[in-house]
C-alpha cells in the first residue's frame, strides 16, 4: 500500500511535472515566434531607420533620376578683370550627333524636313549623304542649350547629345593675347590658361574666380585707339602696355591684331603673336633715356654739362652715325635727350664706358628673360660689345629687347628706382619702400624731369603728348626694321611726370606717312589755344606713336583717376 | 575490523514519529508551488506585442512614405535651386556680354545721336568766356529793343494806352506831392533815426579816414 501511494504520489507528481513540461514547452515555442517576430521587426525598424539617417545626411541624391536635374558644377576657375568682370569662364555646351542606323528610311525624310525648318544655315545634301552612308556623324558642335533643346524638343531617337563644358571669353578678343586658349579636355595650351592651369583647375578654389590685375575699359580704349591708329596711319600691327610703376601692375597689354577667343581657329602666322611680351624688336632713341641715366647713375654728367662740337656724323668701323636733323653744335646732357641728340647719346655713353654702361643696362634688367606670368615670352638677341657697340647702342641700334622688358626700364626709372617685377596677377604686392633700390632717387628725378621736358617744351620731340592736366613726360624711338626699309615706332611715357604713376608704351609697327591727317597741336607758348595741322610726310615716332599715345592719356587719363593738376584748379 | 554496532550506536537516533510526519510531504503545498497559468497575463502580453507591431508597422511605413515625399521635395527643390543657379550664371554671363565696353561703344555709336567728346580745360574755359560774351551781347541787345519800343512808343503820345497815362499820371502826382512836403516842411524829414543812422555812418568813414562830405 505504501509502495503504491508512493508510486500514486510519484505517478501524480510525474504527470503534473509533464503537464507543467507540455505547457512550458508551448511557452517557448510561442516565446520564440514572438521574439523571432520581433527580430523581424526590430531589423526592419533598423533598416529603416538607417535609411532615414542615410537619406538625411546623404548629400548626392542618387534615388532619383538625374535627368530632372540641370545642376551647372565649374570645371574650371573663372577668370576676372581688376574690377569683377569675368573674362573667361566656362558654359556647358552640347555636341549633337546621328545614328542613321536607328532611322527607317521614312523617318530619315521627315527628319530632313524638320532639319531644313529650323536650321535654315544646314547643308542638308550633306547631311542626307551622311544618313544614307549609315554611319554616326556629328552635326552640330558646341551648340548653346537653346540649340541643343531645339534638337531634342524634335524628338528624334537618332540623336546623341554629348555635355561638354567648353571654356568661353566674353570679351571676345579683347584679351586674346593674354588669355590664351583651353583645349577640347579644358586644359590650358596658351597664355593664362596655360600659365596657370594647375592653379585654374583647383577644384578646392573652383568658385573663387582668378583675379587679373588687367582692367577691361582701359584695355577697350586702348585697343580702340591703337585700331584707330591702323586707320590713320596704315601700321600692319601696334601694340600697347600700361604699367603701374610702383608695384608693375600691367593694367592692359594690348597687341594688334588679334584674335577672338571663341571662334577657336588655329593661328600661326607670326604677326599674330604677342607683340609686348613675345616680340623682340630694336627700339631706337628711347634708349637715349639710359644713356643719359647711366651717365648720371655714374656721375661722369650731370643735366647741365655741356657737350661741345657736337658733329652732325661720325663713323665707328662701318657703321656711319648721324642725327636726325640739323641740331645746334653744342648741346647740354638734358639738351641731347630733348632733343634726341645721336651724336650726343655716343659721347654721353663714351664718357660712362662699355663696362658701367653694360652694368647698367644689365642692372635695369633689358638683356635678360623676363620672369612673367605668361609663357609666350621672348629673350633679348645676345651680341658682342665692343667700342662701336657702344656707340651704336647709346642711341638703341643694334640692343634688342621686348617691349615688357623697356616698359620696366623705365617704370624703374621713374618710380624711384626701386625694383618691381611685371604681373598680371592681383597678389598682394610689397609696398614701395620694401623693395630693392637699384638706381639713385637723384638720378630718378632728373630723368623725370627731362622727360617731362620732351613733351612740354616746343623743341621736344613729344609735344603731341602734352596732354594738358596729366603732366606727361616720355621719350620718343624711330627705328628701322632690320633688312627693311620698314620703320617701327615707339613712344614710351611716364605720367604724371612729376611723381610717376604709370608707364604706358606704345609702339606701331611699319607705320606710314599721314598727308590727309589733322595733327592737332596742344597749347603751348606760341600757340596757346593749340592749332591744327594737315598732313605729314615724316614719319617718325613724333608724328604718329605718339599721336596715339596722347590721345590714349586723354581718353584713360579719367579712368586712372590721377589728380589732374589742372582739373583741380578752379575754374 | 570495524566494529558497525559502534558505528550504529554513533548514528543519531531517529525520531520515527517525526520522521513520518516529515515524511509525509503537503501535496497540496507542492502543487501550489507549480506555477499557476496566468492566462489573462499572456493574452494581454501578446495582445500588446502584436498591438506593438502593428504599431511600428504603419509607423515604419508612415515614416518610409513621408520620407519619401520629403525626398521628392527635397529633389524638387533642389532642381530647382540648381536651374536658378544655371539661369543665374547665364545672367551673369548675359550681363558680362551686354555690359562689355565693346558692346557698349557700338550700342552708343547706334543710338547716341550725339558725338561725345571729352573737353578740355581751355576748351571750357573758352567756352565760358565765349558764354559770357553772348550772354552781354543779348542783354544789350534786349534794352535796345526795350528802349526802341519805348521810343516808338512815346513818339506817338496818343497810341499810349489809358492805362499806362493814368499810372504816369498817379505817379507824378505822388512825388509832386513829396517835394512840396519837403519845400514847405524840410524839418519833418530829418527823423531821429535817420540823424542817428547819418552820424554813425560819418563816424565809421572818419575812422576809416574816408572823406566825410564826399567829393572833397
Amino acid at each position: 500500500m505504501k509502495n503504491k501511494k508512493k508510486s500514486f504520489y510519484f505517478d501524480d507528481y510525474a504527470e503534473s511535472e509533464l503537464i507543467d513540461n507540455n505547457k512550458s514547452n508551448i511557452v517557448k515555442v510561442s516565446l520564440n515566434k514572438v521574439t523571432f517576430l520581433s527580430f523581424i521587426f526590430f531589423s526592419l525598424i533598423l533598416i529603416f531607420g538607417i535609411k532615414i539617417i542615410y537619406l538625411s545626411l546623404s548629400s548626392e541624391k542618387s534615388f532619383f533620376s538625374n535627368n530632372t536635374k540641370k545642376e551647372f558644377v565649374k570645371k574650371r576657375r573663372d577668370i576676372v578683370d581688376r574690377n569683377g568682370s569675368v573674362i573667361s569662364t566656362n558654359v556647358i555646351l552640347y555636341d549633337v550627333g546621328v545614328r542613321p542606323k536607328l532611322l527607317k528610311e521614312k523617318e530619315k525624310k521627315n527628319l530632313l524636313i524638320k532639319l531644313g525648318l529650323l536650321f535654315p544655315e544646314l547643308d542638308l545634301n550633306k547631311i542626307k549623304n551622311k544618313l544614307n552612308k549609315g554611319d554616326f556623324f556629328s552635326i552640330g558642335k558646341r551648340l548653346t542649350p537653346k540649340e541643343k533643346d531645339q534638337f531634342w524638343l524634335m524628338g528624334n531617337k537618332a540623336f546623341v547629345f554629348d555635355e561638354k563644358p567648353s571654356r568661353i571669353y566674353p570679351q571676345q578678343s579683347l584679351f586674346s593675347h593674354i588669355l590664351g586658349q583651353t583645349d577640347d579636355v579644358n586644359k590650358g595650351i596658351s597664355g593664362v590658361e596655360k600659365f596657370f592651369d594647375e592653379d585654374l583647375n583647383n577644384k578646392e578654389r573652383i568658385n573663387l574666380p582668378l583675379s587679373l590685375t588687367l582692367d577691361s575699359n582701359l584695355q577697350h580704349l586702348i585697343r580702340k585707339e591703337l585700331i584707330n591708329a591702323e586707320t590713320d596711319f596704315h601700321n600692319i600691327g601696334s601694340g600697347a602696355i600700361l604699367m603701374d610703376v610702383e608695384n608693375g601692375k600691367i593694367l592692359s597689354l594690348v597687341s594688334l591684331p588679334d584674335y577672338d577667343l571663341n571662334q577657336r581657329v588655329s593661328i600661326s602666322d607670326n604677326i599674330y603673336i604677342n607683340k609686348i611680351t613675345l616680340g623682340v624688336y630694336e627700339f631706337g632713341s628711347v634708349y637715349k633715356t639710359f644713356t643719359i641715366a647711366a651717365g648720371l647713375e655714374n656721375k661722369v654728367i650731370n643735366s647741365s654739362t655741356i657737350f661741345k662740337n657736337l658733329e652732325n656724323s661720325l663713323t665707328c668701323d662701318k657703321y656711319t652715325i648721324t642725327e636726325h636733323d640739323k641740331l645746334p653744335k653744342n648741346l647740354s646732357a638734358e639738351q641731347i635727350l630733348i632733343r634726341s641728340s645721336n651724336i650726343g647719346a655716343v659721347r654721353v655713353a663714351q664718357r660712362v664706358g662699355v663696362e658701367k654702361y653694360k652694368d647698367f643696362l644689365n642692372t635695369l634688367g633689358l638683356f635678360d628673360t623676363i620672369n612673367f606670368d605668361l609663357e609666350e615670352i621672348g629673350t633679348p638677341l645676345p651680341f658682342v660689345w665692343g667700342k662701336c657697340k657702344l656707340a651704336t647702342s647709346s642711341y638703341g641700334r643694334g640692343i634688342t629687347t621686348t617691349p615688357l622688358q623697356l616698359a620696366r626700364a623705365y617704370a624703374i626709372l621713374g618710380n624711384g628706382g626701386y625694383k618691381i617685377k611685371p604681373s598680371i596677377l592681383e597678389t598682394k604686392i610689397k609696398p614701395l619702400e620694401k623693395k630693392e633700390q637699384i638706381i639713385s632717387h637723384k638720378t630718378s628725378d632728373a630723368i623725370n624731369l627731362m622727360l617731362r621736358k620732351v613733351v612740354s617744351l616746343d623743341e621736344g620731340t613729344a609735344n603731341f603728348a602734352n596732354i594738358e592736366g596729366y603732366d606727361v613726360g616720355g621719350k620718343t624711338g624711330t627705328s628701322l626694321k632690320y633688312n627693311s626699309k620698314e620703320k617701327l615706332n615707339t613712344f614710351v611715357s611716364l605720367f604724371p611726370a612729376s611723381r610717376p604713376k604709370y608707364v604706358l608704351l606704345v609702339m606701331l609697327d611699319e607705320p606710314k606717312p599721314a598727308p590727309n591727317f589733322l595733327y592737332e597741336f596742344p597749347p603751348s607758348k606760341k600757340f596757346p589755344n593749340g592749332y591744327k595741322h594737315k598732313g605729314e610726310m615724316r614719319n617718325t615716332s613724333g608724328w604718329n606713336a605718339v599721336v596715339v599715345a596722347g590721345k590714349i592719356i586723354e581718353k584713360i587719363g579719367p579712368i586712372l583717376a590721377i589728380n589732374n593738376l589742372e582739373a583741380s584748379t578752379k575754374f | 575490523m570495524i566494529n558497525h554496532k559502534k558505528w550504529i550506536s554513533s548514528l543519531p537516533k531517529i525520531n520515527k514519529e517525526i520522521s513520518k510526519t516529515i515524511n509525509q510531504l503537503d501535496h497540496e503545498n507542492s502543487i501550489n508551488s507549480i506555477p499557476k497559468k496566468d492566462s489573462y497575463n499572456s493574452v494581454k502580453k501578446y495582445t500588446l506585442l502584436t498591438v506593438l507591431f502593428t504599431c511600428g508597422l504603419i509607423f515604419v511605413s508612415i515614416v518610409k512614405n513621408e520620407t519619401r515625399n520629403l525626398q521628392k521635395d527635397i529633389n524638387n527643390l533642389e532642381t530647382s535651386i540648381n536651374l536658378i543657379k544655371f539661369n543665374l550664371d547665364q545672367a551673369f554671363l548675359d550681363h558680362e556680354i551686354i555690359t562689355s565696353p565693346e558692346n557698349i561703344s557700338l550700342l552708343a555709336k547706334k543710338h547716341l545721336n550725339i558725338d561725345l567728346a571729352p573737353y578740355k580745360r581751355s576748351q571750357i574755359k573758352q567756352l565760358n568766356a565765349e558764354n559770357e560774351k553772348f550772354t552781354k551781347i543779348n542783354k544789350t541787345k534786349k534794352e535796345k529793343t526795350m528802349i526802341q519800343k519805348f521810343k516808338k512808343l512815346y513818339s506817338r503820345p496818343k497810341s499810349i494806352p489809358n492805362e499806362i497815362k493814368t499810372h504816369v499820371a498817379k505817379r507824378i502826382e505822388q512825388k509832386k506831392e513829396e517835394i512840396f512836403n519837403i519845400y514847405h516842411e524840410p524839418k519833418s524829414i530829418i527823423t531821429l533815426e535817420k540823424a542817428g543812422k547819418w552820424t554813425v555812418v560819418q563816424l565809421v568813414k572818419a575812422f576809416l579816414g574816408m572823406p566825410i562830405i564826399p567829393g572833397r
